[in-house]
């Protein structure tokens, strides 16, 4: 039980069980009836110094998922997530992990005690401090509205599309709707 | 015939009358040099001192921002290590590299200023040494945002300390230069202090001494003038008494003799009346010679001003001059040059001048008996201008050069002739040179030792030769109608 000892793990953990609301993420596409409101790529972005390009989205699930530790280069892979509360945050539970809040949370949870999750997320409150972590971080991931994203981080391709290209899936409500 | 002009005298006694004035000037110039250079050469030392200073304050900011920036970027990776929370880690790793980015614009400022090669090797290592710490200082922020506290320890503890300490090192030899620099300029300056000190100090002396030889010398011109002018009225009093005397001598002889009744016919008495008469006149002239010699040192003579015409004045003189009556054998050679233009001056005043110089020319002949008086037109100094000169020459004793710069001061008499017993008052050619400067003339003289003497009279030809108005002219040259 080494990694119960382990205080930033424990810290992590307890992090976890605390952040956010327990309700049901909100979802790109509103409810039937509805308009469907506009909407703005959610760009997957790693290090500038990562070798990786592209992901399929199996991969970047299981990325996600804590599922896989290293990157192809052997660093180590630390996933970053915004706040709960963020329509970014939503659109990954709901399409890539398919999960609510909850769920992602026991999920963690649960990994981390069996040991078949190698990667605690490291969660952070704004888009520009997932930004700024990114580019600190050579093995980080992350995601940031299209927007929000600028030349000190790189977008990858998911199955082979880039933000804004036709059949791209990640999508997330524009600010615009506010 | 090689000769000696006067003017080279007259600048002379120019400058001899104006010598307390030129000292003054001269001090006055040299005092301003030594004030301007003085104030110069504190001005470049308040520079220096001001650059100096400036530079000092620069350098030092310079070091002391590099050092805090170096030491920021340090700070802020560090407490990073302080904390889980993911968002002060950005937020620390966000100041880290603020200050990384001070630091490296500092290393290229400071590479952009270096001169000596000392100063761009240090500068360089310290860029590489900085470049090497900031490498590690990703790795270990990296590791702290990636939750690996521990492996961030382990690498700062590995590498980032040693080459956080080569940086520091650096810092220090940028500094040891800053102050290696500084005390080179410090004594610079105090170099330059010193030089400055001693050369205004050596200045000073110098005006110091310039001036006391100033004084001294414009004390001694003063002092040797009046003894000299004393000496010249003593020999002056014993010349006119010994000229008043022999005359005298000579009336009171003969006036004893005819009233003893020692001269009884009438031709004995002619020649006694005659002898009385001629020595009389010459008292007579002596006098008047003193006296227009007074009145012209005292300003106060006033010549009435006429178109004169030479030719006319000098025949009258020549007719009336006694030692040429009397000089027995004596060879006068005239020339005049025919239409000779009129002068505008004082006819007995001029009369007097043409006198003396016959006079003179009969006095210091010699044995030679000769002189030669020649009137011309020629060209004045004054370019356009038009003058007569009246030259006479003799072919007697000559003047020596030495003497040429004192002929025409008053009771000026030379040793020579002293000595040769040639009688005379000194007064003649300062008087004429008097009455010459008051006809708005001058004089000229050409004299060889032993070879005999030329004087000119330079008379500017009148204006307007028909004005017959009288002009007042006074012996300073200021004219009244």
């Amino acid at each position: 039980m080494g990694r119960l000892a382990n205080p930033l793990l424990v810290f992590s953990l307890a992090g976890l069980l605390l952040a956010g609301s327990p309700s049901k993420a909100p979802s790109a596409a509103g409810p039937p009836g509805q308009p469907v409101p506009n909407l703005e790529p959610l760009a997957i972005v790693v290090n500038q110094a990562n070798a990786v390009d592209s992901l399929s989205m199996a991969d970047l699930r299981r990325i996600f998922l804590g599922e896989r530790g290293h990157w192809p280069n052997g660093r180590r892979i630390t996933l970053v997530m915004l706040d709960p509360g963020w329509p970014e945050r939503a659109v990954v539970l709901s399409d890539i992990y398919h999960m609510d809040e909850t769920e992602f949370k026991n999920h963690f949870l649960h990994g981390l005690f069996t040991g078949e999750v190698f990667v605690s997320p490291k969660t952070l409150s704004t888009p520009e401090g997932v930004r700024k972590f990114i580019f600190n971080v050579p093995g980080a991931i992350g995601y940031l509205r299209a927007s929000d994203v600028d030349k000190s981080v790189k977008v990858i391709r998911i199955d082979e599309r880039l933000p804004g290209d036709k059949g791209y899936k990640l999508q997330v409500p524009s600010r615009e709707n506010k | 015939m090689p000769g000696t002009s006067t003017s080279a005298a007259q600048t002379w006694a120019g400058l001899s009358r104006y010598s307390s004035a030129l000292l003054l000037f001269f001090i006055f110039c040299a005092v301003t040099v030594v004030g301007l250079f003085a104030i110069g050469d504190l001005r470049k030392a308040g520079i220096d001192q001001q650059n100096m200073y400036a530079g000092l304050v620069l350098s030092l900011h310079r070091i002391a921002a590099l050092e805090y920036q170096t030491q920021e970027t340090r700070r802020s990776t560090l407490y990073a290590l302080s904390t889980t929370d993911s968002n002060l880690h950005v937020k620390y790793a966000d100041q880290s590299r603020e200050a990384d980015h001070a630091v490296s614009a500092g290393i290229t400022e400071y590479l952009a200023n270096a001169r000596t090669p000392n100063e761009i090797n240090i500068g360089k290592r310290l860029e590489r040494d900085w470049s090497t710490y900031l490498s590690v200082r990703d790795e270990v922020l990296a590791s702290i945002l990636e939750g690996s506290t521990k492996e961030a320890v382990d690498r700062d503890l590995g590498e980032g300390v040693q080459s956080f300490d080569r940086v520091r090192q650096d810092l220090a030899e940028v500094e040891r230069i800053y102050d290696q620099q500084a005390s080179q300029q410090l004594a610079n300056v105090d170099a330059t202090s010193r030089r400055t000190i001693i050369r205004v100090a050596a200045v000073l002396a110098i005006t110091l001494i310039a001036t006391i030889a100033s004084v001294w010398t414009i004390q001694k011109i003063k002092m040797t003038g009046a003894i000299q002018l004393a000496k010249l009225q003593m020999e002056f009093v014993a010349s006119v008494s010994h000229e008043l005397r022999t005359p005298l001598a000579v009336i009171s002889s003969a006036a004893d003799n005819i009233a003893d009744g020692l001269v009884q016919s009438k031709d004995a008495l002619k020649i006694y009346g005659d002898t009385i008469q001629r020595q009389s006149r010459h008292m007579t002239e002596l006098v008047d010679e003193v006296l227009i010699f007074a009145a012209t040192k005292d300003r106060k003579s006033h010549f009435v001003s006429h178109t004169v015409d030479v030719p006319e004045i000098l025949h009258s003189v020549l007719r009336q001059t006694p030692e040429l009556a009397t000089a027995s054998g004596f060879h006068v050679e005239l020339e005049i040059e025919p239409g000779l233009p009129p002068v505008k001056g004082d006819s007995s005043a001029l009369a007097r001048c043409f006198q003396n110089m016959i006079v003179n020319a009969i006095k210091y002949s010699g044995k030679s008996r000769w002189i030669g008086v020649k009137a011309f037109l020629g060209h004045a100094q004054v370019q356009g201008q038009r003058e007569i000169q009246i030259a006479v020459r003799d072919r007697g004793i000559g003047i020596a050069k030495s003497e040429l710069s004192h002929i025409f001061e008053p009771f000026y008499r030379s040793p020579a002739v002293v000595a040769e017993q040639i009688h005379g008052t000194g007064l003649g050619l300062s008087l004429s040179k008097n009455i010459a400067e008051a006809m708005g003339g001058y004089f000229s003289v050409i004299s060889e030792l032993g070879a005999g003497s030329v004087f000119t009279l330079h008379l500017p030809v009148a204006e307007d030769p028909k004005s017959q108005m009288p002009l007042e002219v006074r012996v300073d040259g200021s004219t009244e109608k």
